[in-house]
């Protein structure tokens, strides 16, 4: 019988201890009959052989093992009525640490799904990724030959943007082309239909044009229709049979990023032409090996630099000059473990993601003070009691067990509350930072809180518990709680309020610097204007493959766009503002010395007359482009002010002639015709950043996408999107345009630091509400303990506000004390965060004395009730009391 | 206790009880009184150790209880050796030869020596 049984079967068992010791006793009288004995006679005879039968009972008991138990259930039965009995305590203490315990069970969650957990793939630690960023099709097709001889197999892929739409406003999603030995090689299978293999990615074949959904997309599209099989799906105007769906839980090789459509890479091609595969510059592929049993990743890329030489040598990039091509050659390639798949998005949110954790585990830690305070102030009023507990015979160690009872069914309530807490505001922040993650409670994150729990538990209540084993018997017949018993008596509470207001401090400064970044991100001059712009992504590569033809697309688009009522200007540029992509090249200015390595780089822009208005970028200096800037005509640009300072110290630029050179070797002389004020290139983040602006019209060899922006006279520029959808859709079936304010675009690239400041100020809002609270005990605690001291001293001539003083002095003590040290861990705690922080010193002052001032005002209005309330009482009680 | 019946050296009353129950299903009862009449009358267990040993005997598997009517029309709890019971026995019985003749060469030894 196990021990539950036993302890669940107590009465049925007792009920048999009963029966077989009254049938040893009647045995006995029975005997004791039979040889003669009356009655009575024989039953006491029988009760004094048999001995203490109770005490028989209850060696019984014993043997069961499952006293403790028993106890522990007499614990949790008594410290439940304890609670209930202050319910004002409980419901402070619970609610504290469900805030506390579901913070951290919160981001935890986060960080297991992002940073911790394996992909949901057959043997994951066996998969290694091929180190160093990105490869070219010719690279993996080197590696798809020798997959294996080198290793137990090898794919890649590479993630895209499908425009599922069949021309006009694009339906965008997330795509993924993988080669042939893809889903074999993570083993996943497919629920429905099949999956493709090796024969469906071979190029030129028309079976290439097939494609597998993710369970969640087929749940969000199709309603989980199972005749889904078959159907046609059009990925960017190229029609594709589905074949399968992958099963739920699969959500692609990205942790973050939830693919929702997979072809085979060969048919990338169709997709965006030849190029794609067959170009040796375009890096775009990840490649992914299974290693064999027993294999290491050191002796795969021992393998693979056996065959390194032949690998690069048949790949070598067409056009580079002969020492990039010597270091191309020479990099060595190296395999690394990828059980939890590459994310670059797990690097972005890693540093903030820590961060957080710290926060939240402090936030915990000063709740933990603040209910150890309580359950030292509780213990001192229930002194009393536990003493007249020991007078009447219970152990210290089970007085302290039943506190830590207490404790522990605290905590497991607030982390019952916490659990669910986490489990909304877990979804809410992926949401905020859009990845897409899978947040289930796994084993990890229920242990991690039951760990949480069970340590917040023993950290405040181990206190109250160890100050219930100093107490004595003869205590509890002592005069309690009254007199001049709190004077001069140092207690706990004191110093924890001190690391509250310390860790607080810490905690206001980081959400200060926090939050000063995103404002200062926010806010800052851009270059241009953000809130008037609405962009326009377009992608013309299908409805005008040829440059001619695209340059003139692009011209009736122009066209187009004229005149709209509510258009105040519009520009054309290959590249976005702030959206991240970047197209960069080595530049020099004739007449000057050539800048060094890369200090030669700058940004390129190409740009259609207007676009600066459009944008709100202020020409400082020459003109903007012309339509006369045309090919054939004199090749010009404008530089921004970074440009001229950086490659022409400061000289005018105007009429200076600057030389662009390209991976050809081929160099493009261009005359500068203007100069703009410097506007965010990238992101908000980058420094400022050297740009040189082409005519939209004189570059040829620009990516094939652009942007249209179009500033709003008046209002909204989402307001525009009905006219120019308009406007554009009727000019060719297969243009496929999208839309989106640039303030969005801007808000967008924010998202990091917008989530850490709304985090940092919350959770160091809620860190100096408890530091508050816990002052605010100890306050009122001390005044209730100093009432006859207060008491006799107001009888003596002593007026409220020297009282006041009185209260109020201590307090600025614990404040004075709990800011210095509070001011020493920043300083020590904040060069963790300086990368993280945008313009801005990790000790910035402003942001220290701030939060500084913030804890004293809060401080301060803890000490005042109770000091308000040490002036009502009235002298003539007290004495009488005493 | 009486002088003329000793106490039990420790851990020795499981194997007496072990001993007793091998020869068939006993009650606890019957087993307090075979201890007494094969030891004449030297081995009384009090009740308050007996009942404790039976139940922990139980407990570690060495013997099986059942309910059974018995002699006196009641039901009665007749303990019985399992299998593991049999060979902690004889394990035990070992243990206590190769023991008692070696406390016996020592007490032996000492008394030549006096």
């Amino acid at each position: 019988m196990s021990w539950w049984a036993r302890l669940f079967r107590r009465r049925q068992l007792d009920r048999q201890l009963d029966a077989e010791l009254r049938d040893h006793i009647e045995r006995q009288v029975a005997d004791y009959r039979a040889s003669g004995m009356s009655e009575g006679e024989a039953r006491r005879r029988a009760a004094a052989a048999f001995g203490g039968l109770d005490q028989a009972r209850e060696y019984c008991r014993d043997v069961r093992g499952t006293r403790w138990m028993e106890d522990a259930a007499q614990d949790v039965r008594y410290g439940v009525r304890m609670l209930a009995r202050t319910p004002g305590f409980t419901a402070i203490a619970v609610l504290s640490l469900a805030l506390g315990i579901g913070a951290n069970t919160a981001i935890f969650s986060l960080v297991n799904s992002l940073l911790l957990r394996s992909l949901p793939v057959r043997d994951a630690e066996q998969l290694v990724l091929l180190d160093g960023g990105s490869w070219t099709n010719p690279i993996w097709e080197q590696i798809r030959d020798r997959r294996t001889e080198l290793f137990a197999g090898a794919a890649a892929y590479g993630q895209d943007e499908y425009d599922l739409s069949r021309g006009g406003q694009t339906d965008r999603v997330e795509g993924l082309w993988a080669s042939g030995e893809f889903f074999d090689l993570l083993g996943v299978p497919a629920v429905l239909g099949r999956t493709f293999d090796r024969r469906d990615d071979r190029r030129g074949s028309a079976q290439a044009q097939v494609a597998v959904l993710s369970f969640d997309f087929w749940q969000r599209r199709y309603g989980g229709a199972g005749d889904v099989i078959g159907r046609t799906i059009t990925i960017q105007q190229i029609p594709f049979t589905i074949v399968g769906v992958t099963p739920p839980g699969f959500f692609g090789p990205q942790v973050g990023r939830s693919v929702d459509v997979f072809a085979p890479l060969a048919a990338a091609e169709l997709a965006s032409g030849p190029d794609r595969l067959d170009s040796r510059s375009m890096w775009w592929l990840e490649v992914v090996a299974r290693l064999r049993p027993g294999q290491s990743a050191d002796a795969a890329t021992q393998a693979l630099r056996a065959v390194q030489a032949q690998l690069r040598d048949a790949t070598l990039p067409t056009g580079w000059p002969p020492a990039q091509l010597e270091q191309y050659l020479r990099t060595p390639l190296t395999v690394a473990p990828a059980a939890r798949g590459p994310s670059h998005l797990r690097e972005y949110y890693q540093q903030p993601l820590v961060a957080v954790m710290v926060v939240v585990s402090l936030v915990l830690l000063i709740a933990c003070a603040n209910i150890a305070n309580l359950l030292l102030a509780r213990a001192n009023i229930r002194r009393h009691e536990l003493t007249m507990r020991l007078a009447l015979g219970a152990s210290a160690a089970r007085l302290g067990r039943q506190l830590v009872t207490e404790s522990l069914l605290l905590s497991a309530l607030g982390a019952a509350l916490g659990i669910l807490f986490a489990s909304w505001a877990s979804g809410l922040l992926a949401q905020q930072l859009d990845v897409e993650l899978d947040l289930s409670l796994d084993r990890r994150v229920l242990a991690f809180t039951i760990g949480v729990a069970v340590l917040t538990a023993l950290l405040f209540g181990l206190a109250p518990a160890l100050r219930a084993g100093r107490l004595e018997p003869t205590d509890a017949l002592k005069e309690h709680g009254r007199g001049l018993a709190g004077i001069g008596r140092r207690w706990l509470g004191e110093p924890l309020v001190v690391a509250q207001i310390a860790l607080s401090l810490v905690l206001l400064v980081g959400a200060g610097l926090f939050v000063r970044t995103f404002a200062r991100m926010a806010t800052m001059d851009l270059g241009f204007d953000r809130d008037p712009v609405l962009l326009v992504s377009l992608d013309v590569s299908r409805a005008a493959p040829e440059p001619e033809a695209r340059a003139a697309l692009l011209g009736r688009i122009g066209q187009a766009i004229e005149g709209l009522p509510g258009v105040a200007s519009h520009g054309i540029s290959v590249v976005t503002p702030v959206s991240g992509r970047g197209w960069n090249a080595p530049f020099r200015v004739a007449g000057l010395p050539e800048l060094a390595g890369r200090e030669r780089m700058a940004f390129i822009n190409a740009v259609t007359p207007g676009w600066f208005a459009t944008y709100g970028t202020r020409i400082v200096a020459g003109r903007d482009f012309e339509p006369r800037d045309r090919p054939g005509t004199t090749p010009v640009a404008i530089v921004n002010e970074a440009f001229a300072r950086k490659f022409l110290n400061g000289e005018n630029p105007i009429g200076r002639f600057v030389t662009r050179g390209e991976p050809g070797g081929e160099e493009i002389s261009t005359e500068i015709v203007g100069v703009v004020e410097t506007s965010a290139y990238r992101s908000v983040r980058d420094p400022i950043t050297p740009t040189v602006f082409l005519p939209f019209e004189q570059v040829k060899d620009g990516p094939p996408a652009a942007s249209l922006s179009v500033r709003a006279a008046t209002g909204s520029p989402a307001a525009l999107v009905p006219s120019v959808n308009a406007a554009l859709t009727p000019l060719h079936p297969a243009l496929s345009l999208s839309f989106q304010p640039l303030a969005d675009v801007v808000s967008t690239s924010l998202r990091r630091e917008r989530v850490l400041a709304i985090l940092s100020a919350f959770f160091g809002g809620l860190a100096m509400l408890l530091a508050g609270i816990g002052l605010y005990v100890v306050t009122s605690y001390a005044v209730s303990m100093r009432r006859t001291e207060i008491g006799v001293r107001m009888a003596l001539g002593a007026d409220a506000g020297r009282v006041v003083r009185l209260v109020v002095a201590r307090v600025s003590w614990l404040l004075l004390a709990g800011v210095a040290v509070g001011t020493g861990l920043s300083l020590w705690a904040s060069r963790y965060v300086q990368s993280l922080l945008f313009d801005l010193g990790p000790r910035d002052p402003v942001t220290l004395a701030g939060a500084t001032a913030a804890l004293i005002a809060i401080g301060v209005a803890a000490a005042l009730l109770p000091a308000w309330r040490a002036t009502r009482i009235d002298p003539v009680d007290v004495l009488r009391e005493s | 206790m009486a002088s003329d019946k000793p106490d039990l050296p420790q851990g020795t009353l499981d194997l007496l009880v072990l001993k007793t129950v091998a020869a068939g299903p006993l009650h606890g009862y019957a087993i307090a009184q075979r201890l007494l009449q094969t030891s004449r009358d030297v081995v009384q267990v009090q009740q308050g150790t007996l009942y404790p040993a039976l139940h922990r005997l139980e407990k570690r598997g060495l013997l099986t209880a059942e309910w059974k009517l018995s002699d006196t029309g009641r039901e009665a709890k007749f303990y019985r050796l399992t299998r593991k019971g049999r060979s902690e026995l004889d394990a035990e019985t070992a243990n206590w030869r190769r023991l008692t003749a070696a406390i016996g060469l020592i007490l032996q030894a000492e008394g030549d020596a006096s």
